[in-house]
């Protein structure tokens, strides 16, 4: 029996996502706030829905890929959201990254509702997402996990189930914290090395075989290096996810003292107008750091 | 004549400056969530309120020193607040540490109500508090400070206006962003004496003559030395303001890459249990990265 599916945010994730899922054979129902959002999945062949309920009604599964913690609210819990439309025994799925704390409260209402709800953001930017190569970090019963496992694996390579409610979102943090972090060592590697009359290039290219070889130094590095500050991922998303980690921090009164730094390297950014480049151009902030008088 | 005064939360802050207001000759009509609270008042001639709205009315000036910005909002908005018992005219002037971006929205809302006022959040502690010597950082117009300078002088030394609503908590914002970075410079220079041997009483004498000469240093550096961290300053209290200035620094897109890092060392020092002590003890915090785990 055919799965029918929804999905909800066709952005720079979104959209690549949806489509693979067309691919892969899924009946799919497609909502986006922008209605020329949808026209290249409407061409794929998905069902153009007028709101996240219509969307829902019709899907035994239902996707989200929408920005952030309050568009997630909205389009799940708002009016002619998912949960006016969504049937008993429906599961949603929220990929968005969003707090652990607001991922379990979300899952209750849901589940007083009889729907089930699984958190599983993602790891991996536009290439990742276009190739069906994401990681996937979900939290939720393990049944609704094996229930939603065969569709993610058209939009994902390394899908782990982390455990219950919530510690998706909280997996999802620590790989924020490792490479935020990440990108922050790159950022003053290379600012350093070019400010010491070395080319970056070379640098990254000698880095690349040994230890501090990563993902960052690859990817978001040879932006960098090619000031290719297109978004990717934007740095005022960046320092949104930052400050949801810090706000768990605070709350379980737990240091994360090399995440503070960052984020407020990241705050830099974006009040430097610079937050809808790709969250690589922190390397600017640290070379403005080191701007010779 | 002098004005009829209103205030509103009888704290380890609150409770020393409505005393010293008393001292100043203004008669106060006072609230206290606690009921206790309200005791040590009333025998020094305050007339006790059931509401914020109660202790508001017939007074020409109102001051409020509750802990969080939630707590202003709802006893100067809520459900039987200041704003629904001031009259047109009257000046609310909240003393305590919240947002400065909420204290622009509560101005506001008051003005819609053609009542005055003014931020004036304090430095100086219970100390300054009992003996009338606080440090009062005030936001608002001009003429409505002038008018109320007389009070802020029965709770004060030195008052600063420092510019419109919302001012006085930036300017308490940066105090506070100041007094954080010190402390943890102490703790840290604490934490480096000891660990080479030495006496920290002598380090602390030692640096009490040069540059590094501070009240944060006579006062907390002290505790740090005697390891007594009774309260003083409650950490949750600084964890909160600082927590304030994280926010702003969040919304304007500006790095404050010191007090982020001090906020993490509070972060540390609320998770092994040390809210309600005195936030001298982030040299404990500073000492234990240190060493081997118990």
């Amino acid at each position: 029996m055919s799965v029918n599916v929804g999905f909800i945010g066709l952005g720079i994730m979104g959209k690549p996502m949806a489509l693979n899922l067309i691919k892969g054979g899924y009946p799919l129902w497609v909502y986006g706030r922008r209605v020329e959002s949808m026209a290249p999945l409407a061409a794929a062949g998905a069902r153009v829905c007028a709101s996240p309920e219509e969307a829902a009604r019709a899907a035994d599964i239902t996707f989200i890929m929408v920005s952030d913690t309050r568009e997630v609210e909205q389009v799940i819990l708002g009016p002619n959201g998912v949960l006016a439309g969504a049937r008993p025994g429906a599961a949603v799925v929220v990929m968005s990254t969003v707090s652990p704390e607001f991922a379990r409260t979300l899952a209750d209402k849901l589940s007083a509702q009889g729907i089930e709800m699984l958190d599983a953001p993602v790891s991996g930017g536009e290439p990742e997402a276009a190739s069906g190569a994401l990681t996937i970090m979900a939290g939720g019963k393990p049944e609704v996990f094996e229930r939603v496992k065969p569709i993610l694996e058209t939009l994902g390579k390394n899908i782990v189930h982390v455990g219950p409610g919530g510690t998706g979102q909280l997996a999802k943090a620590c790989n924020q914290i490792v490479v935020t972090l990440a990108l922050e060592g790159v950022a003053e590697a290379f600012a350093f090395a070019r400010k010491n009359g070395v080319n970056p290039l070379r640098v990254r290219d000698a880095l690349l075989g040994g230890f501090a070889g990563s993902t960052v130094l690859e990817v978001q590095g040879k932006r960098m290096l090619e000031r290719d500050f297109r978004p990717g991922f934007k740095a005022r998303l960046h320092q949104e996810e930052l400050r949801l980690i810090l706000e768990t921090a605070h709350r379980v009164g737990f240091a994360l003292p090399g995440s503070a730094l960052a984020a407020q390297h990241m705050n830099a950014l974006g009040g430097s107008g610079e937050g809808e480049l790709d969250s690589s151009a922190l390397v600017q902030v640290i070379e403005r750091l080191n701007e010779s008088k | 004549m002098l004005p009829n005064v209103g205030f509103i939360g009888l704290g380890v802050m609150g409770r020393p400056m409505a005393l010293n207001l008393i001292k100043g000759g203004y008669r106060l009509r006072v609230y206290g969530r606690r009921k206790e609270a309200m005791a040590p008042l009333v025998e020094a001639g305050a007339v006790a309120c059931g509401s914020p709205e109660e202790a508001a009315r017939e007074c020409d000036v109102i001051f409020t020193m509750v802990t969080t910005t939630r707590d202003v909002q709802e006893v100067v908005l809520g459900e039987r607040g200041v704003i629904a018992g001031a009259r047109p005219g009257a000046i609310v002037i909240d003393m305590g540490t919240i947002s400065p971006t909420a204290t622009r929205a509560i101005a506001a809302r008051l003005a819609e109500a053609g009542i005055e006022a003014l931020d004036a959040p304090v430095s100086g502690g219970g100390i300054g508090a009992i003996s009338g010597t606080l440090s009062i950082m005030v936001g608002g117009k001009p003429e409505i400070f002038e008018r109320v300078r007389p009070l802020f002088a029965c709770m004060g030394k030195k008052i600063v206006h420092v510019g419109p609503n919302g001012a006085g908590q930036v300017a308490k914002a940066c105090n506070q962003v100041v007094m954080l970075a010190t402390l943890q410079g102490l703790a840290e220079a604490f934490t480096f004496a000891r660990k080479t041997g030495l006496d920290s009483q002598r380090v602390y004498e030692s640096l009490s003559g040069g540059a590094a000469q501070c009240r944060i240093l006579e006062v907390l550096g002290k505790r740090m030395v005697e390891r007594n961290y009774a309260p003083g300053i409650e950490a949750r209290l600084h964890y909160k303001d600082i927590q304030i200035v994280l926010d702003e620094a969040h919304t304007l897109g500006m790095a404050l890459p010191g007090t982020a890092l001090v906020t993490q060392m509070f972060n540390a020092l609320i998770g092994r249990g040390g809210g309600n002590e005195d936030s001298s003890q982030l040299v404990e915090v500073v000492e234990a990265m240190s060493k081997p785990l118990q």
